[in-house]
């Protein structure tokens, strides 16, 4: 008999269980242990109780005998039943009813006395009926009166008076009683009483307080797992909801005040154009006289983004919105959303796999959406949506958001008209917003007028600016101008200046490519020319003072960790303790993360990438594109990326010789031409391991501990989108997808940089553009966390406000 | 050889007790608190391993001074703050972690002859004691297990659903001990096995006296007969659902009326230990048996029940008054709390944990309960009987885990060619008819007038 050999089942409660009796009855020992399928059931006592003696006694003994042993029991403590004035106390008989009792509540309250005489009391009541009839029941309505209108402190005479409706004499004999009796008790009240809970919570562990309240609390079943904590939280959501709910109502209020704004603006329009103002000279009339009152009004217009800092506001009182109904109708093409239905319609043409590539969360994109430099390709885009439904869909996704503390000027009136010609503003504008003849470096080309400024997130935007001088200036090679690059010089450029699409009726005298260029040469016309690094050379055209060391080379990536290097030497003023090693593994991290981010991306830039090559006027005139193409496309596999920068440092340089206000951007910028380096650099080695492995470790060795830091907290504003596409790019190839040539001609048409590339561009953004932000705060709070590079840029936004939300 | 004078809280000696069976014997027992009336010491002992309803107050000619185990220095002693000492009820548990965690291998000979009755505690007691290389550790670990003890107990307010709270609450010396003397209730005179919290200054009379149908408790006799000229009650202040012979069962609503449900639960406080008055008794419904007589009805138990138990429970306390201990009244009202289930149309189980002699009733209820329907089966068309244990659990109202358990206990259920029986083996159908025979009192369903409130809906209670 193997009585063990298998483990018996888990009991079933809803399997029959078959029932042996007698004669029927197994030996029990076939039967096997069970001990271990069914679980021994707890007896529900305390443990230490479960082994007292006596009960263990009895347990055995009924286990033994199978019925309780008299001497078994459980002894408990004797009672007694033999109170033998019992029938003298409960006098009479109760009569039981033949219906079951029934008790109304109410029944209940019978105004009878809580205090029960004594013999002490049945004394005085005795020697008090001398004198007069007082009844038992009377003197317990009195004590009862008075111990219950009394608390810690005894009522008075006067007041029991009061309270007593008996004569006097009687009152005052049973109060002076009553005084005499309460203090010779022990007891709080004479009439024995539970005692109460005190609200301060002192009393919570006398043992005497009981019959305490329940505090309202949600009775919660525990089988549903519904406990205290579950309920606060259902009690915040709930907080969080209506906390929702007004800040949605404040949205709809605010939302339908700008509607009204613009059925305002569009109104104006109208009647300007009824009246023939699209100068704006009448509105103006009207509004100096009102200048006052609306002067509040002003920083709320709507569609015009941050492109245009107008100096002239600042001079002016700030323009309402429908002043310039050209201009923001030339910025509202400007605005992204004009280009996404192109963009999705190729995607779907062209694009072999698009539902198979992760959807790109909505508020991602939206977060990203600075108006990078290729936003500025109007004159390509079809015409805006019509206001109406501007409002319905104010941009969709990619709407631009308002946001507090930043300052936004209303559209320059200048770059529609030249309204300013008269204006004593034009001079000022002029030297301010000029628009100059632009040669790319990558690949070389004149494209036309553009002016360069430093957009959102730090970019380099360059604003073109269409011409009639186009088709001429199209033809103008940059050798041509190389003779006179970085020479630029004041020119009399504006009156040759020509205005937007929107408003090309003012056409000037076209000039002739040969006249422009010798506009140029004579130094009248400005041109600007990114400078060219070279390895070997050094060009002394192109070195400044203040970059001695500095080479050009035109298709050799590795200039530029050359040129950071020596961009870092000339004292970039800020020093970092950071290590190279530290610096490293933290790119490595953040590279990871990174990469994950653009795999996302990559999808829609790519989409973004075609729908823009496919465009039949693109002319490669997106600044963006020209951008993309600083980039050497001998390197364009995106090894280049750790090239990116290289265009930076000559840049700024020309940058600075032009334009004095930029110095302080060019400061940042030039350190940030190295950190982007060495942060593609380690993009580059975790994402595509052998590809321009050389240069990596070029630009890695040639940066020194210094730069490191400053040039993680500014980034160049020009290399992040360049940056982040070559990342994409990079995770393009890692990814083993759909790798296109084009891609190498990198799009910057990043709506979505990295997270950390942005996190730097705001940082430099906000430097840039902030003023209450000094580069050194930012710098001081680097140096604080010189070991976590990533988080500089989070710091530096904490430290400053920032117009840019990074989450 | 102690002095009388040496002894203090926390010393262990034998005490001398007389038990069921009127022999004298000399259990081990702790000091728990030392009074001095008139000049005479009084000791409150508790004798260990028995329950602290036996707890009493004794004098110096039954402690046996020679065999007196003084605390050590640190020893916890029970302290008015109400922090824990060595525990009624528990000092084997403590005891033995201790001596295992000291020295499990190596025993320490004891500097005291072994105690006689206890050997075990009492060595083990000491062990600890004589250790002082160990004693830090053992301290150490013992002020960790108090300072969770305290933590999980006193301090904060009890659950407020049940009725009953674990031992941990209850190791205040205040509420270790019996506060009342003595009780007057009709014509018994019981003696309480617990603390109770009725008013404080009632705790010093020699009795106190209640009144038999409302409870109320006064400090005198006089008083007592002063309230019944004007109590009119003679029954229980409730609704009478349930009436059969003499025994009729009132059903009082704790929100509804509080005056009584209090005064019920500060009696019934006294004989159950785990039984807790922190709140009020709005969330309960109180079922009080009475047997009636020329006088009225009288009580003679109760059960207590939540109104929605959010654990099965269909009792939460449940009482038979001393005097009518050992007469199946504890099983009446068991059997009544599981005839209001079956009408509730739910299982129910007693709310934990049980006393001992709660475990024995309950024991013995579900035993008698399960038994008669397993030998009411009756074999069909030659098949062998059989049934499942959610069957019984349906017909009784008995909760699936008690029916297992009850199954268990009694040896019912075996694993046999591969599949569980239930064997019922002579010795134990014996063992039933002879205690069926016994029981006598039964309830009659049909005299049952009862309808079950759906009291989720009537918002609170």
């Amino acid at each position: 008999m193997s009585k063990l050999s298998f483990r018996a089942r888990a009991l079933d409660a809803a399997k029959p269980l078959p029932i042996y009796r007698g004669k029927d009855m197994p030996d029990l020992n076939d039967c096997v242990s069970i001990n271990r399928a069914v679980p021994q059931m707890p007896t529900g006592m305390e443990k230490e109780e479960e082994s007292e003696h006596h009960l263990q006694r009895a347990i055995s003994a009924q286990q033994v005998f199978r019925e309780k042993k008299e001497s078994m029991v459980i002894p408990v403590p004797e009672a007694e039943s033999n109170v033998n004035y019992y029938n003298r106390l409960y006098k009479g008989e109760f009569k039981q009813p033949k219906q079951f009792i029934h008790i109304q509540p109410f029944n209940l309250d019978n105004e009878q006395p809580d205090y029960d005489m004594d013999s002490e009391d049945e004394t005085l009541l005795n020697r008090l009926n001398r004198k007069m009839e007082i009844k038992p029941l009377q003197f317990e309505i009195m004590i009862d009166r008075l111990e219950k209108a009394s608390s810690n402190q005894l009522v008075t005479l006067q007041e029991a008076k009061l309270l007593l409706n008996e004569d006097d004499y009687l009152i005052k004999a049973v109060y002076d009683y009553w005084v005499r009796k309460r203090k010779n008790s022990r007891g709080p009240s004479l009439i024995p009483q539970i005692k109460q809970e005190k609200r301060d919570g002192s009393t919570n562990n006398d043992p005497y307080v009981a019959f305490r309240r329940r505090t309202e609390k949600m009775q919660t079943r525990k089988n549903r797992k519904n406990d205290e904590a579950s309920y606060e939280k259902m009690l915040k959501l709930r907080r969080e909801f209506s906390r929702a709910i007004t800040i949605l109502e404040m949205i709809k209020r605010r939302e339908k005040t700008k509607r009204e704004l613009l059925h305002l603006t569009l109104e104006v329009v109208e009647k300007r154009y009824h009246l023939g103002d699209y100068g704006g000279e009448i509105l103006n009339e009207v509004k100096i006289n009102r200048s006052e009152k609306e002067l509040y009004a002003t920083p709320a217009t709507l569609h015009n983004g941050n492109h245009h800092k107008v100096q002239e506001c600042k001079t002016k009182h700030p323009h309402h919105l429908s002043l310039k109904e050209e201009a923001s109708d030339v910025v509202r093409q400007k605005k992204k959303y004009p280009k996404k239905p192109k963009a999705e319609a190729l995607i779907t043409s062209q694009q072999p796999t698009p539902e198979t590539l992760p959807v790109i969360n909505k508020s991602d994109i939206k977060q990203y959406d600075f108006h990078s430099s290729d936003d500025d390709e109007f004159p390509q885009v079809p015409s805006p949506v019509s206001e109406p439904e501007e409002e319905n869909d104010p941009d969709g996704p990619c709407a631009f958001r308002r946001r507090a503390g930043c300052q936004y000027y209303a559209p320059r009136l200048d770059q529609a008209n030249h309204s300013f010609d008269n204006s004593d503003l034009a001079d000022l504008d002029k030297l301010r917003y000029r628009h100059c003849l632009t040669t790319l470096t990558v690949p070389r080309r004149c494209i036309g007028f553009a002016r360069r400024r430093i957009g959102r997130g730090g970019r380099i935007i360059m604003d073109r600016i269409s011409t009639e001088h186009d088709p001429v200036l199209k033809q103008i090679d940059p050798e041509m101008l190389n003779g006179f690059s970085s020479s630029s010089q004041t020119v009399d450029f504006s009156s040759n200046f020509s205005r937007t699409n929107a408003s090309n009726k003012h056409c000037e005298n076209r000039l002739s490519l040969s006249e422009i260029l010798s506009n140029i040469r004579s130094c009248r016309l400005q041109c600007f020319q990114p400078r060219l690094l070279n390895l070997q050379d050094n060009d002394s055209e192109e070195c400044t003072s203040r970059k001695p060391g500095q080479t050009v080379n035109n298709k050799r990536v590795s200039a530029a960790s050359v040129a950071l290097l020596n961009t870092s030497k000339n004292g970039i003023s800020v020093t970092g303790g950071i290590t190279e090693e530290q610096f490293q593994t933290h790119q490595q991290q953040l590279v990871q993360m990174q990469r994950q981010q653009l795999a996302q991306l990559q999808q829609k830039q790519q989409s973004q990438h075609s729908s823009q090559q496919t465009q039949p006027k693109a002319q490669g005139s997106c600044t963006s594109d020209c951008m993309s193409k600083t980039l050497d496309s001998a390197s364009a596999h995106f090894a280049a990326s750790a090239v990116v920068s290289a265009p930076v440092p000559s840049r700024s340089e020309v940058a600075k010789e032009q334009n004095t206000g930029h110095n302080n951007i060019n400061g940042v910028v030039q350190p940030s031409g190295t950190s982007k380096t060495l942060y593609s650099t380690s993009m580059a080695l975790s994402s595509s391991p052998g590809i321009s492995a050389v240069q990596l470790v070029r630009t890695v060795g040639h940066t020194t501990t210094n730069h490191l830091i400053p040039a993680l907290c500014t980034s160049s504003p020009q290399t992040l989108p360049m940056n982040n596409s070559c990342l994409t790019n990079a995770v393009h190839l890692n990814n083993v997808s759909v790798v296109s040539p084009v891609n190498v001609h990198i799009n910057t048409r990043t709506s979505a940089p990295s997270p950390t590339a942005l996190k730097l561009a705001t940082v430099a953004a906000s430097m840039d553009r902030v003023p209450k932000v000094t580069p050194s705060s930012a710098i001081s709070s680097i140096a604080r966390e010189n070991h976590e590079p990533e988080r500089l840029g989070l710091n530096g936004i904490a430290e400053t406000t920032v117009a840019m939300e990074v989450t | 050889m102690a002095e009388v004078g040496e002894i203090i809280e926390g010393c262990r000696l034998p005490v001398l007790r007389r038990n069921q069976d009127n022999e004298d014997e000399w259990p081990l027992a702790e000091i728990l608190s030392v009074k001095d009336i008139s000049g005479r010491k009084l000791f409150y002992v508790h004798y260990i391993d028995f329950n602290k309803r036996l707890d009493e107050w004794v004098t110096h000619e039954r402690l046996d001074l020679k065999k007196i185990q003084f605390p050590k220095k640190e020893a916890k002693t029970p302290t008015k703050n109400g922090l824990p000492g060595s525990r009624p009820g528990s000092p084997e548990r403590e005891v033995k972690r201790k001596v295992d965690v000291v020295s499990p291998a190596t025993p320490v000979p004891s500097e005291t002859a072994p105690a006689s009755v206890f050997p075990q505690n009492g060595s083990a007691r000491r062990a600890v004691a004589a250790q002082p290389g160990r004693k830090r550790k053992s301290n150490c670990l013992g002020t960790d297990e108090d300072s969770q003890d305290s933590s999980d107990g006193i301090p904060s307010a009890p659950r407020m659903t049940g009725s009953l709270v674990s031992d941990r609450s209850h190791d205040d010396i205040v509420t270790r001990m019996k506060n009342i003397e003595c009780i007057e209730l009709g014509r018994h005179r019981l003696k309480p096995w617990y603390f109770s919290p009725y008013p404080q200054e009632l705790t010093t009379l020699p009795v106190l006296y209640l009144c038999e149908f409302c409870l109320k408790y006064g400090r005198s006799l006089k008083c007592l007969q002063r309230h019944l000229t004007k109590c009119d009650l003679r029954h229980p202040p409730g609704n009478e659902i349930y009436r059969k012979g003499t025994i009729s069962f009132f059903e009082i609503d704790g929100r509804k009326n509080k005056s009584y449900s209090q005064n019920l639960c500060l009696l019934a406080k006294c004989f159950l230990d785990h039984k807790t008055l922190y709140y009020d008794t709005d969330p309960f419904l109180f079922y009080v048996m009475t047997e009636y007589d020329s006088k009225g009805f009288h009580i003679v138990g109760y059960f207590s029940k939540e109104k929605e138990s959010t654990e099965d429970y269909n009792v939460a306390c449940i009482l038979t008054l001393p005097p009518y201990q050992r007469r199946g009244y504890g099983k009446l009202l068991i059997e009544f709390s599981y005839e209001l289930s079956k009408v509730e149309g739910k299982t129910g189980t007693p709310e934990k944990p049980l006393s001992d002699l709660g475990l024995l009733s309950y024991r013995s209820y579900w035993s008698q309960t399960i038994l008669e329907i397993l030998m009411g089966l009756k074999s069909e068309s030659g098949e062998r009987p059989q049934i499942t244990i959610n069957e019984i659990s349906e017909i009784t109202s008995i909760k699936k885990e008690d029916v297992i358990s009850t199954l268990q206990y009694l040896n019912l259920i075996n694993y046999y060619k591969g599949q569980y029986i239930l064997t019922l083996s002579e010795d134990i159908v014996d063992g039933h008819e002879r205690a069926m025979l016994k029981r006598l009192l039964r309830i009659d369903s049909k005299c049952l007038h009862f309808t079950p409130k759906d009291w989720s809906k009537r918002g609170k209670w």
